[in-house]
């Protein structure tokens, strides 16, 4: 029964929607996101055999407790879509289990409570009596289910707050994913996180390199046939890992370039001469020959915690360590 | 007419050329355009965008204010610009909340943000108020070039809310481009981005160039003299990106890149080193030889 609940929960309704068929023994709760091990995603980005490499210079996650770390490569190589898909409603009286035995020793990690191992033990013997019913249709794995403490309703809440409502009108078509120029030769999948995020799976979302390969070029959004404001929830998603300190050292550097100078790409000693040579000022009328002007940004980087968002210190002018 | 010149970053501070050579321009046109003394980066869209709204649209807000105590609309001719301030503005034109909150932090550096004017890109100004005849007439020579318009993605994208044209198959710079004599010539994927957006270029350059030699391969095949596009981190993508494709790649494209003020002052009659063409990582020389040819086969006729 506690399962029954945790899914009602995960489907948002009370007691609505998914559960009113008594017939449904159990569903496909999939993957626990909060056993992150599986896919620091550093694993998947270069297991996934794309002929771009994905450099791996970012994210260390600040707060150890976000993502715990360890490592089961053969989990990795289980494409992400099959993570998201499987939680479906599923009205049908016969209802998909969790197929894969987790080997013991996967068990004793990852549940690391006595209610977790009851909930395993359930799932293994239900799943055991599908098998012999023979209607196991599906490829799921133990490791990729979903379940319910997983699911941050506040995050999903994020989007509607700041106006990206939208987010609850994707029915995922997956003409988003079909135009990326950065699905094409990454992990990125601009589908599978736009569910993500309207399922509320933020340690999933934000912990994820990937969400960083979008160059926000909009083609998604400008063919999203429920005009969902796709490029808006990647980016919010983001400004929600950075705060989680999920920040590329590369994009630390940006920002401080701008705290430095009011600008992300600063003049340089052979651009001075250049506008020199063709008659322009050698400094651009901008905070660059402006030191008031340059005051004024910084006092907005301070007055927004911009330069303790990214680890910036005002007094010696450098990033921290 | 008076406008707000919005500078950004990598056209002043690396390609001063497109500078000069828009100053000239509009100079020519009849159009004044006013320094916004003290502005900053617009900030990148895609970058502090993605690091944190709030100070994304309060230093937006500010450059916004500046172009407002000018009393005049602003103009850039970056699309990272173009759609990190048309955006800060729409969205604070109509949210009132967001605009209290900026204003808040705008008051520690004794701005305020209104809303009283308009962003407008390079190109639309061209074609929307100058109009593509008037154009035709400052052309001295016919630049007699096979080009690959590169629209690029913020300056059509989101287009519910920027309208300036369609964004599968938009016809401004086109027009723009062949106003100068030049062809605008169709290839594959042209829409697509050019790979550096986003933060994409600084926090994975690998896949930023794969993005990038997409766009050139399309570019080769199609047999072009040059890139044109309207925005500097397009043209740095595409002139210091080309050259670590062709060393990543083993590739050896060469195809000049010009900002389409670049090619209005290579019509206007303006030289390689008014343009800073020959700070170009990729050279120019190419496109600029046949220009050439072109003009003595002419003379000879």
């Amino acid at each position: 029964m506690s399962l029954i609940k945790r899914l009602k929960s995960l489907f948002g309704g009370d007691n609505q929607d998914v559960i009113k068929n008594e017939s449904v023994k159990e569903a496909p709760v999939n993957k626990d996101i909060n056993s992150k091990d599986e896919r620091s995603s550093t694993d998947k980005i270069t297991e996934e055999k794309t002929g771009s490499s994905v450099t791996q210079n970012s994210t260390t996650p600040k707060s150890k407790e976000s993502v715990k770390t360890g490592s089961k490569k053969g989990a990795v190589k289980k494409d992400l879509v099959s993570k998201a898909e499987p939680v479906k409603k599923s009205n049908s009286k016969s209802v998909e289990v969790v197929n894969e035995e987790p080997s013991s020793e996967k068990e004793t990690k990852e549940n690391d409570s006595k209610d977790k191992d009851k909930v395993a033990v359930e799932e293994k013997d239900k799943a055991e009596e599908k098998d012999k019913k023979g209607d196991n249709m599906t490829l799921l794995e133990e490791n990729l289910v979903i379940k319910p403490e997983s699911v941050n309703r506040e995050f999903t809440q994020l989007f509607v707050d700041a106006g990206i409502d939208s987010v609850e009108h994707c029915f995922q078509c997956g003409t988003c994913s079909g135009g990326c120029p950065s699905g094409r030769r990454t992990p990125y999948k601009v589908r599978q996180i736009v569910r993500k995020c309207l399922m509320g799976l933020k340690d999933d979302v934000i912990s994820d390199p990937s969400l960083w390969m979008c160059t926000t070029c909009y083609t998604c959004q400008e063919r999203c046939p429920r005009s969902v404001k796709i490029v808006e929830i990647i980016k919010l998603a983001r400004n929600e890992a950075v705060k989680a300190g999920f920040m590329a050292p590369a994009h630390r550097a940006s920002g401080s370039f701008v705290i430095k100078t009011g600008h992300v790409v600063p003049i340089n000693d052979a651009t001075k001469i250049l506008r020199k040579k063709v008659g322009l000022s050698e400094l651009p009328p901008t905070t660059h020959s402006d030191a008031e002007a340059l005051e004024d940004i910084r006092a907005i980087c301070k007055a927004t915690g911009f330069d303790k968002l990214i680890g910036y210190n005002m007094e010696t002018n450098e990033l921290m360590e | 007419m008076e406008i707000a010149y919005f500078l950004g970053c990598i056209m002043n501070n690396r390609y001063p050329g497109i500078e000069k050579a828009t100053r000239i321009l509009f100079d020519k046109l009849g159009v004044t355009l006013n320094d916004m003394e003290g502005a900053s980066c617009c900030p990148a869209p895609g970058v502090f965008g993605s690091f944190d709204k709030k100070t994304w649209v309060s230093i937006a807000a500010r450059n916004l204010a500046i172009a407002e105590e000018m009393a005049s609309d602003l103009m850039t001719e970056c699309n990272g610009c173009f759609g990190s301030l048309f955006e800060a503005n729409e969205e604070l034109q109509h949210d009132a909340s967001l605009k209290d909150e900026v204003n808040e932090v705008l008051s520690e550096v004794g701005k305020e943000y209104n809303g009283s004017i308009n962003v407008r890109h390079f190109a639309e100004v061209l074609y929307n108020s100058i109009g593509i005849d008037k154009l035709g007439e400052l052309v001295e020579k016919q630049l007699n070039l096979d080009v690959a318009v590169h629209y690029g993605c913020h300056f059509l994208k989101p287009t519910d809310e920027i309208g300036i044209d369609n964004a599968e198959r938009p016809r401004i710079l086109d027009d723009l481009v062949e106003a100068t004599g030049a062809r605008s010539v169709p290839y594959k994927d042209k829409m697509m981005c050019c790979g550096a957006g986003g933060g994409l270029r600084a926090r994975d350059k690998d896949v930023a160039l794969s993005i990038t030699k997409e766009k050139l391969d399309n570019m080769v095949d199609a047999d072009v003299d040059a890139i044109v596009e309207v925005c500097p981190f397009c043209h740095m993508q595409f002139d210091v990106g080309q050259v670590e494709v062709n060393q990543k790649y083993g590739t050896n494209y060469q195809i000049p890149v010009f900002h389409l003020a670049q090619l209005y002052g290579l019509a206007m009659g303006l030289n390689k080193e008014e343009l800073t063409l020959d700070a170009h990582q990729i050279s120019s020389d190419p496109a600029l030889t046949k220009l050439v040819a072109e003009l003595d086969a002419y003379a000879t006729e």
